[in-house]
C-alpha cells in the first residue's frame, strides 16, 4: 500500500510539487515566525548573557531590562557589595534612546558603565577599544554597517555628540541596538543620585542563587536575581509580547496547511475514485484504502515539513545579510509545535477522503 | 459434474412502491469447473446487476448465491471482500488498471491484499505475466500499453490469487478484432486448462465461439437458454440442442458440428479428450 500511496502522490509532478510546496509554505509560516522570535530573544538577551555578571540587582519589583525602568541608590549598591561572597558590584545606567547618525535615528539601549569597574561594559569589542573616555561611544557593528559609520565618526545621543571608538558584535536585534557610553557622561546627561542596575561578580564556588537571596533578605528596596533567571525573565517579556501574534500566525499556518493538504488529498482521492472502487471490488477492505490515503497525507506532510525546515535554514542564512540584527533560530519547542500542528493537519485532512472511501460503492466498477 | 457457483431464484429490486424496478427476476444458473458461460442481452436487461451479485458486490433482494462452500447471501457485508479476494477474479471492460502502478505492481498488489508476502506476490505476478507474454512490459505503466496488453495484465491480475471463478464484464469491448480474439482464446484456455469457471457478460457475438453455454437475459430473466459446446475434433462451437451428432463417452456427452467429426472422434476418443485432473 505504501508503494501505491507514493505512486499516487508522485504520479502528477505538478500536483505533487504544488501539494508539498503548499504544505511547506504553510509550515514555513509557523516555523519562520517562531524562529524569528527565538532569534530575537537570543539577540535581546545578548547583553545580559555576555555581561559575565553572576547577579543583576535592580529596583524591587523590576525583573528585566526591556521596557523597564530601574533605580537603585549607591547605598543599595554598597549593601549588595557588602556581602562577603560578592567580589565586585558594577553600576550601570540604562535608558532607551536614539543614536542619531546624520539624518538617521537608530533606536538603542544606552548603557552608561564605568570603565574602571570589571562589569557593565560590552562583553567583547570586535574593533576599537572597550576603554571609554569622555564623549566616546561604542556601538554595534551592525548599526555601523547599516549607517555607514566608521571608527572616529560622530553620533548624537541624548542631544550630545559622541565619537565612535569601538564596535561590538551581536548586540543589534530586530527592535533596537545597544550602545555604550561612560557612566560619567550618562550622569552628566541625566543628572541624579541613582543608578539603574548593579552587576555583581561572586566568588568562585559561591552559589549566585543563595547570594541573591541573601541580598534580597537584607534589603527590601532591591531585587537581586541570578543572571540566568534575569535572562529568563527578559525572554519571558518578549514571549508575552509576541504570544498573540505567534498564535495568530500558528493558526493561520495551521489553517492554510490544513486547506492545502485536505484539498490535495481530496482531489487526489476524487481523481482516483474509480481505481479505489476497483480495489474495493477486487477485495481490498476499507482499512487498506485508508492506509493509502493516510500514507499519502503522511508523505505530503513529512516532505512539506522537511522542505519547511530547509527553507527556514536558508532564510536564516540570507536574512541577517539583508537585515542586520534580524536572526532566525530554530528551537525544539518551535519544531515540536509545528510537528503537532502537522499531525493535526494530517488527521483532519485525511477525514474527508476517508469518508469518500467508506461511501464508495464497489459495484460502480461495472458502470463504465 | 462439480458445481463451483450455484445461483437459485435470485431477484434484485431497486426502489419501493411505484418506483420499484425489478432488475433481475428469479434467475437461476450454475457454473462448472472448466466451463465458459456467456451471458448476453440487450442494454438494461439486468446483466450488470446480475454480474454485481455474482461477484458479491451487490446482495440480491431474494434468492441464494453459493460459491464453493460459501453462501454469499448469508454472509455479513464485511466478509464479502475476502470471498471476492479468494474466489473471484474480475476482468473489466475498461481494464481498470491502477494508472500509477507498473504492470508488475498492478498484479502483485492483489496478491499482497490476499496476504502474500511482497516478494512472493511479485514472483507470482512475474510468472503470470510471463505466461501471458508480458515479460517485456513488466515495468511499464498502463498508459504505455496497447489495449490487448492492458487486458492481459488485467487477466493476470484476475488470476493472481488463483480464483475458482473469473467474472468478465465486456472483456472485448475496447479491443480491436485481433486483440478481441486473442483475449477470447486466452479466457477459454484459462477455463479449460486450469478448470476455472469463466462467466462473461458481453454484447460481442464473437464470444459465442468460445462459450460452452450462452444465456440470454432480457427484462431481468433468462430467455431461450442456448447451451453451446465445442466440437472436440474441430473446435467449432455448436448448439447442444441442434448439434448434428452427439456421443456419450466415459460418462460425458460430446457434441459435433458434423457426422464426420463424430466418426473421427469415435476412432480414437482419447486423442481428443484431455485426461481429467483428479
Amino acid at each position: 500500500m505504501f508503494n501505491l500511496a507514493w505512486r499516487n502522490l508522485s504520479q502528477n509532478r505538478t500536483q505533487f510539487l504544488l501539494g508539498v510546496g503548499g504544505v511547506a509554505l504553510a509550515l514555513l509560516l509557523m516555523l519562520a515566525l517562531d524562529a524569528l522570535l527565538a532569534g530575537s530573544e537570543e539577540d535581546l538577551v545578548a547583553y545580559i548573557e555576555q555581561s559575565d555578571a553572576d547577579i543583576f540587582v535592580a529596583q524591587a519589583g523590576v525583573k528585566n531590562m526591556h521596557m523597564a525602568a530601574s533605580a537603585i541608590t549607591w547605598r543599595d549598591l554598597r549593601l549588595a557589595e557588602h556581602n562577603v561572597e560578592v567580589i565586585s558590584a558594577s553600576p550601570i545606567l540604562y535608558t532607551t534612546s536614539v543614536v542619531k547618525a546624520g539624518d538617521s535615528d537608530v533606536l538603542s539601549y544606552i548603557i552608561g558603565f564605568d570603565p574602571g569597574e570589571p562589569l557593565g561594559g560590552p562583553g567583547e569589542v570586535a574593533m576599537g577599544t572597550a576603554v571609554l573616555d569622555t564623549d566616546e561611544v561604542i556601538i554595534d557593528d551592525a548599526v555601523a554597517r547599516s549607517q555607514g559609520l566608521a571608527l572616529g565618526d560622530e553620533v548624537e545621543i541624548m542631544g550630545h555628540t559622541f565619537s565612535i571608538v569601538g564596535f561590538t558584535r551581536g548586540l543589534t536585534n530586530i527592535v533596537n541596538s545597544v550602545s555604550f557610553i561612560s557612566l560619567r557622561d550618562f550622569q552628566m546627561l541625566r543628572p541624579g543620585d541613582a543608578v539603574s542596575y548593579a552587576l555583581l561578580d561572586v566568588a568562585a564556588g559561591a552559589d549566585p542563587v543563595q547570594v541573591a537571596a541573601a541580598i534580597n533578605g537584607r534589603n527590601p528596596d532591591v531585587l537581586a536575581l541570578p543572571t540566568a533567571e534575569f535572562s529568563r525573565e527578559e525572554r519571558q517579556i518578549i514571549r508575552d509580547m509576541s504570544v498573540e501574534i505567534l498564535n495568530i500566525m500558528n493558526l493561520s499556518g495551521l489553517l492554510i496547511g490544513l486547506a492545502v493538504t485536505a484539498l490535495t488529498l481530496y482531489t487526489s482521492t476524487l481523481r482516483k475514485r474509480q481505481e479505489y472502487g476497483v480495489l474495493k471490488a477486487i477485495g481490498a477492505r476499507n482499512h487498506h484504502l485508508y492506509s493509502v490515503v493516510a500514507t499519502q497525507a503522511a508523505l505530503s506532510l513529512l516532505l512539506g515539513f522537511v522542505a519547511a525546515i530547509g527553507l527556514v535554514w536558508l532564510l536564516g542564512q540570507i536574512i541577517p545579510l539583508a537585515v542586520p540584527g534580524m536572526g532566525l533560530a530554530l528551537t525544539r519547542t518551535g519544531i515540536t509545535r509545528v510537528l503537532i500542528s502537522t499531525l493535526i493537519i494530517g488527521v483532519a485532512a485525511a477525514l474527508a477522503p476517508a469518508w469518500q472511501l467508506v461511501r464508495l460503492d464497489p459495484a460502480q466498477v461495472f458502470r463504465s | 459434474m462439480d458445481i463451483i457457483m450455484q445461483v437459485e431464484h435470485v431477484t434484485r429490486r431497486f426502489g419501493v412502491g411505484r418506483t420499484e424496478v425489478v432488475a433481475v427476476d428469479d434467475v437461476s444458473l450454475s457454473a462448472a469447473p472448466g466451463e465458459v458461460l456467456l451471458i448476453m442481452g440487450p442494454s438494461g436487461s439486468g446483466k450488470t446487476t446480475l454480474l454485481s451479485m455474482l461477484g458479491g458486490l451487490l446482495q440480491p433482494s431474494s434468492g441464494r448465491i453459493r460459491i464453493g462452500d460459501d453462501e454469499l447471501t448469508q454472509l455479513d457485508e464485511d466478509r464479502l471482500p475476502d470471498v471476492r479476494l479468494h474466489h473471484i477474479g474480475f476482468i473489466f471492460q475498461d481494464f481498470n488498471l491502477l494508472s500509477a502502478l507498473s504492470c508488475l505492481d498492478n498484479v502483485a498488489l492483489v496478491g499482497q491484499l490476499n496476504g502474500l508476502p511482497r516478494k512472493d506476490s511479485r514472483q507470482r505476478a512475474r510468472d503470470l505475466l510471463t505466461q501471458l507474454g508480458m515479460e517485456h512490459r513488466l515495468d511499464f505503466l498502463p498508459e504505455k500499453l496497447s489495449g490487448g496488453e492492458k487486458q492481459r495484465v488485467a487477466i493476470a491480475r484476475a488470476l493472481v490469487n488463483q480464483p475458482t471463478i473469473i467474472l468478465a464484464d465486456e472483456p472485448t469491448a475496447n479491443l480491436d478484432s485481433h486483440h478481441g480474439h486473442e483475449t477470447m482464446r486466452l479466457l477459454r484456455r484459462i477455463a479449460k486448462e486450469e478448470q476455472r469457471s469463466v462467466i462473461i457478460v458481453s454484447h460481442d457475438q464473437r464470444i459465442k465461439d468460445i462459450a460452452d453455454r450462452i444465456l440470454w437475459l432480457e427484462d431481468g430473466a433468462f430467455k431461450n437458454v442456448v447451451e453451446m459446446a465445442a466440437d472436440p475434433v474441430c473446435g467449432m462451437s455448436v448448439d447442444k440442442d441442434s448439434a448434428p451428432a452427439q456421443v456419450e463417452w466415459q460418462g460425458r456427452m460430446f457434441y459435433f458440428c458434423a457426422r464426420g467429426c463424430r466418426d473421427e472422434f469415435l476412432a480414437a476418443p482419447e486423442t481428443f479428450v484431455p485426461a481429467q485432473a483428479n
